[in-house]
């Protein structure tokens, strides 16, 4: 075993072309991109620059229109709708800034949901340990705040165990200390399955809690930086 | 145009799937109800007209041989506006193309050509010149059966006498619309026709010169028809009068009556069905689209339009489908009653068709079917004005579903997605109901109209199979004496003779009385039996009587009572007698005596009417060739025939109409399941396109649909079954008249059949949705708040 951890995604030449009648939207424009296991990384950028279609692409929830995707042996950029969802199931978990709880579902269940059809899930009752809401395990979406929604779509995500974890403008519609308390969840998450984190956002202060700081313009990352010492959230404030 | 009305034109064209589904549920109701009123109102009208034009006759009277001058006696009752004393018999017809020698009616024709009554429509050629011997009439399905022509020939045994005739013409009677033979159930035109002959002509052959055999009469509108047939009866007696009898009892206006009670039904069960349903449709689908639309009503009103022009959008985008349904359902109907009008045009000889198009009735079903689809839209629309502009414009709160169970369902052991789709049901308890009560509308349809089948075959299969197991009956033209029978024995080819011996008698009880003809047989029947409640053959009581139920019920009897039996044939006694046993049977009003108990009875004259007959199939030909010949023959009865007839003639009918109650239930059962689901889709489609996101597949996904509707789909079967079984019980007791009973057996196969259909409706309906949960858009769902 050596001390280098494993690369977990490698991206070459990454683009995504819209095309509609309009005209066509090139909304990545040739994107390089490797990250390592455990990888906690920001991606910062200018509304329209291209980060959701990037993170969506990692994702599976769309598809390269050139280039290639590799997540560990599994070519992505190669895969069909099927091995996409399968991808999804087994690998991946998503936070939204919107969500997406079933409001028919209690936090407990809106993590069984996940947990009846993954491989290797935790029990539902330890994601929710984890994001820290034990007590609201029997509450349903309705009864609860917008930070405890996001936290329980954060268990929802973790509790299959995913090596990838990618959260889309998480804190977007959260106050900031509501917002703190969805990223510990998030830290606390990545230090203790080790998942690779990849967190898009606007706010600028929370790249102080990420192992490196993506940023992108224009269809294309145009910065990156390596942070040398990580902040807890609690520190950062907005 | 003003931007509201833009934007019904603009939501009809985005949801038109769903509007077409409703609108096609409001079309099945708009067309059943101009149908079934229409086809009613073209079958009374059609028949009003004709008996009109035609001078159909009132009341109707057989004597065996009467002198014409009687008939003057009969002008001279009050309430009588005009009498005719024809001369009607029962010829056998002497074809090569039948092997069972058929049956001709013959009728004279007036004297005096026009001033007759049941005057005569010609199709072709002329009437019968009144000094020939040798022309007739024919009624016109006989004469299309045979493909003759005027100027055609047709041999006829007239009194034992073989005569050919010409055909100087074909007509039609309103006297024989529905033209049924003696002991037949069904018309036959093959085997069964009218011929009318000159009057002289047709005395001349059955020696009744200066007498008349039949009479009939036409009242005046105020006269009292019970009162005339006293009167009547009270002259004809002495002539061997069997009793007058009323219109309602002619056979031809009778089953006419029997049709138009059932298409009276029809019209009064269906329409409502497909209003109800229609409005569910409409109230489910509205109130999808004002939840939907809340915050564009709430900027509406924050712009200054009032409440009611928002309200009368609404109203407006439902009474555009209405309209759209009324349109569809107008055009169906006036098709769809064409082919009825067609159909009744083969199974009931009129010269014409009133099929009316009245704009009346039109115009009541486009209203009618509107205010159901608006008071469907009512709760919406109230909805609407309820709504205040700033609670509009905030999004509603997140579904609140604490209320539908917690931890039953994990007790349950229930997959999450399962729970999901039960609380959504649970959440919308008014919506599943409807969507739970329409679709077993769609079940109570078909279960109403599958039932008839088993029913047909069990009526057959009592009738014809264990009652009657004679091969033919032999009906002599009058009354025989008892060695007839054996003479009839002696024939070739018979194995087995039972006489028989039929009375006109009416039997009262109480106030209530019924006509009927009395059967004699022997004692213990071996071929033409009655059969008690468990199917086993009655042996003949000593003195009393046999009913079948249905002339027990009419009268209100039980076995061992006594009823009084006034016996109109030339005897014209009255006896009492009990009711020694009940019988069942499903075809006229039955009533049996043992044959000498009858004799005595009747006063001694011993006579017998006919024999029934046990056939060797190697020797029929010179059986029948032996019938046809014997002078007594007055009508021969072939069994076999009766039930192919039987059996063809409903099994027309019956494709016909299930054909048309598959399609409406159909239409009821695409309508509600594809509605039902595009509103759990468009609740729905956000958490579904989730759960895409996490990872389910696009069947995963659709099952958690699909679950939805299976669950509304089986638990409207049980009560689909429980209406279906309602109307068709309301359906027997409307169809059932003393000219038969329709017995009422559901068999599982019912069910299943019912279940089958409705399900695949339901099946092709979800895949019409699941096209587009396969086409749910995964990124624009997490960029989007709901
Ligand atoms: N479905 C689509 N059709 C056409 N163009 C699209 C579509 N989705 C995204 N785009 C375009 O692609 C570009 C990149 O979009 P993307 O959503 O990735 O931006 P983003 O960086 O996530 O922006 P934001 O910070 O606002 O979320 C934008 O110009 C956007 O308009
Ligand atoms: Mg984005």
């Amino acid at each position: 075993m050596s001390d280098r951890p494993e690369i977990v995604f490698r991206a070459r030449g990454l683009t995504r072309t819209y095309r509609s009648a309009a005209g066509d939207v090139q909304a990545l424009r040739g994107v390089d991109f490797t990250a390592a296991q455990g990888d906690f990384i920001v991606i910062l950028g200018p509304s329209g620059s291209g980060k959701s279609t990037f993170l969506n692409i990692v994702g599976g929830l769309d598809a390269a229109s050139s280039g290639d995707l590799w997540f560990k042996d599994h070519h992505l950029t190669a895969l069909d709708e099927r091995g996409l969802t399968l991808y999804r199931r087994d690998h991946v978990g998503f936070v939204f800034q919107f969500y997406n709880l079933v409001p028919s579902l209690t936090a407990r269940e809106n993590v069984a949901l996940v947990t009846e059809i993954a491989r290797n899930p935790m029990t539902p009752e330890a994601a929710l340990a984890i994001v820290g809401l034990t007590d609201r395990a029997d509450h349903f979406p309705a009864q609860m705040s917008g930070g405890e929604q996001q936290r329980v779509a954060i268990a929802r995500a973790i509790a299959k165990n995913p090596e990838v974890l990618l959260c889309d403008e998480p804190t977007g519609a959260l106050d900031s200390a509501t917002g703190v308390r969805v990223l510990e969840a998030l830290v606390e998450v990545n230090r203790r399955i080790g998942a690779t984190t990849l967190v898009i956002t606007h706010n600028a202060a929370i790249q102080e809690i990420a192992d490196r700081v993506l940023r992108f313009a224009d269809g294309r990352i145009v910065a990156e930086r390596v942070n040398a010492s990580r902040k807890a959230p609690a520190e950062v404030s907005w | 145009m003003p931007p509201l009305r833009r934007k019904v034109l603009r939501d009809l064209v985005r949801l038109w799937p769903q509007a077409l589904a409703i609108a096609l549920v409001l079309a099945a109701g708009v067309a059943t109800m101009i149908l079934g009123n229409g086809a009613f109102a073209s079958l009374s009208d059609t028949r009003t007209r004709y008996y009109e034009s035609y001078r159909f006759a009132d009341v109707f009277a057989d004597v065996t041989r009467a002198p014409l001058a009687l008939l003057d006696d009969v002008r001279a009752i009050d309430g009588v506006l005009a009498a005719e004393a024809r001369v009607v018999q029962l010829a056998l017809l002497d074809l090569p193309s039948l092997q069972e020698p058929g049956a001709m009616l013959l009728v004279s024709l007036p004297e005096n050509g026009a001033a007759g009554l049941n005057r005569l429509h010609l199709r072709q050629g002329r009437l019968a010149d009144p000094g020939s011997s040798r022309e007739v009439v024919l009624s016109e399905g006989f004469a299309t059966a045979h493909g003759l022509r005027p100027g055609m020939t047709l041999a006829l045994v007239l009194n034992g006498q073989r005569r050919e005739l010409t055909v100087a013409g074909i007509a039609l009677s309103p006297e024989f619309i529905y033209a049924l033979g003696p002991g037949e159930m069904m018309p036959d035109p093959r085997r069964y026709g009218i011929g009318w002959l000159p009057r002289q002509a047709l005395a001349a052959a059955y020696e009744l010169d200066g007498a008349f055999s039949n009479l009939v009469v036409k009242l005046t509108p105020s006269a009292s028809v019970d009162w005339v047939i006293e009167q009547v009866d009270r002259l004809t007696v002495p002539y061997g009068g069997t009793g007058a009898t009323a219109r309602a009892d002619q056979t031809s206006h009778a089953f006419l009556d029997a049709e138009l009670k059932q298409l009276g039904t029809m019209v009064k069960v269906l329409p409502p069905i497909f209003l109800l349903v229609a409005a569910m449709l409409v109230n489910m689908t509205l109130s999808r689209l004002v939840t939907l639309e809340r915050e564009q009503i709430g900027l509406l009103k924050a712009i200054g339009y009032s409440s009611r022009a928002i309200a009368q959008h609404y109203v407006e985008f439902v009474l555009a489908i209405a309209v759209v349904g009324i349109a569809m359902g107008a055009v169906a109907g006036q098709w769809m009653g064409a082919e009825l009008a067609h159909i009744y045009a083969q199974f009931f000889a009129f010269p014409f068709l009133v099929f009316s198009r009245d704009l009346g009735l039109f115009f009541l079903a486009a209203l009618v079917t509107a205010g159901a689809a608006v008071s469907g839209a009512l709760l919406s629309v109230r909805s609407v004005l309820l709504l205040a502009p700033a609670v509009a414009m905030t999004p509603p709160a997140p579904a609140d579903y604490r209320s539908q169970g917690g931890s039953l369902w994990r007790k349950l052991g229930l997959r999450q997605t399962s729970v999901m789709t039960l609380r959504h049901l649970l959440h919308r308890p008014w919506r599943t109901l409807s969507g739970v009560l329409g679709m077993a509308m769609s079940v109570a349809i078909l279960v109403a109209s599958l039932w008839s089948f088993a029913s047909i075959d069990r009526m057959i299969d009592i009738s014809f199979f264990r009652a009657e197991q004679q091969d033919v009956q032999m009906v002599f033209g009058q009354p025989e004496p008892p060695r007839a029978a054996f003479a009839a024995r002696a024939m070739p080819g018979v194995m087995a003779a039972e006489p028989f011996r039929a009375v006109a008698a009416t039997i009262s009880h109480r106030n209530v009385s019924r006509r009927v003809t009395v059967f004699g047989r022997p004692a213990m029947p071996q071929l033409s039996r009655v059969l008690d409640r468990d199917l086993r053959p009655m042996d003949m009581p000593e003195a009393g009587l046999i009913l079948s139920e249905a002339l027990a019920q009419g009268l209100g009897v039980r076995q061992g009572d006594t009823v009084t039996v006034a016996f109109l044939d030339g005897s014209r006694r009255t006896v009492n007698l009990p009711v020694s046993g009940l019988s069942v049977g499903y075809v006229g009003l039955g009533a049996s005596m043992e044959l000498g108990a009858l004799h005595r009875a009747t006063g001694g004259a011993e006579a017998i009417s006919g024999v029934n007959l046990l056939i060797d199939e190697n020797q029929a030909p010179a059986f029948f060739h032996a019938a046809a010949a014997a002078p007594e023959t007055g009508f021969l009865s072939v069994m076999a025939l009766t039930v192919a007839q039987f059996r063809a003639t409903l099994a027309e009918n019956i494709t016909v109409m299930i054909t048309v109650f598959v399609g409406l239930a159909g239409v009821i059962a695409v309508g509600v399941i594809y509605n039902f689901a595009r509103i759990s889709l468009s609740e729905q489609g956000r958490e579904m396109a989730s759960l895409r996101v996490l990872g389910f597949s696009k069947g995963e996904v659709a099952a958690i649909l699909f679950l939805e509707l299976a669950v509304i789909v089986v638990l409207a079967q049980p009560l689909g079954w429980l209406l279906g079984y309602a109307m068709a019980r309301a359906m027997v007791a409307a169809f059932s008249s003393d000219l038969y009973r329709v017995p009422f057996i559901i068999g599982p196969g019912v069910h299943a059949t019912a279940s089958l259909v409705t399900c695949a409706a339901a099946v092709l309906s979800a895949l019409a949705v699941r096209q587009r949960i396969n086409r749910l858009d995964l990124i624009e769902v997490l960029k989007t708040r709901e």
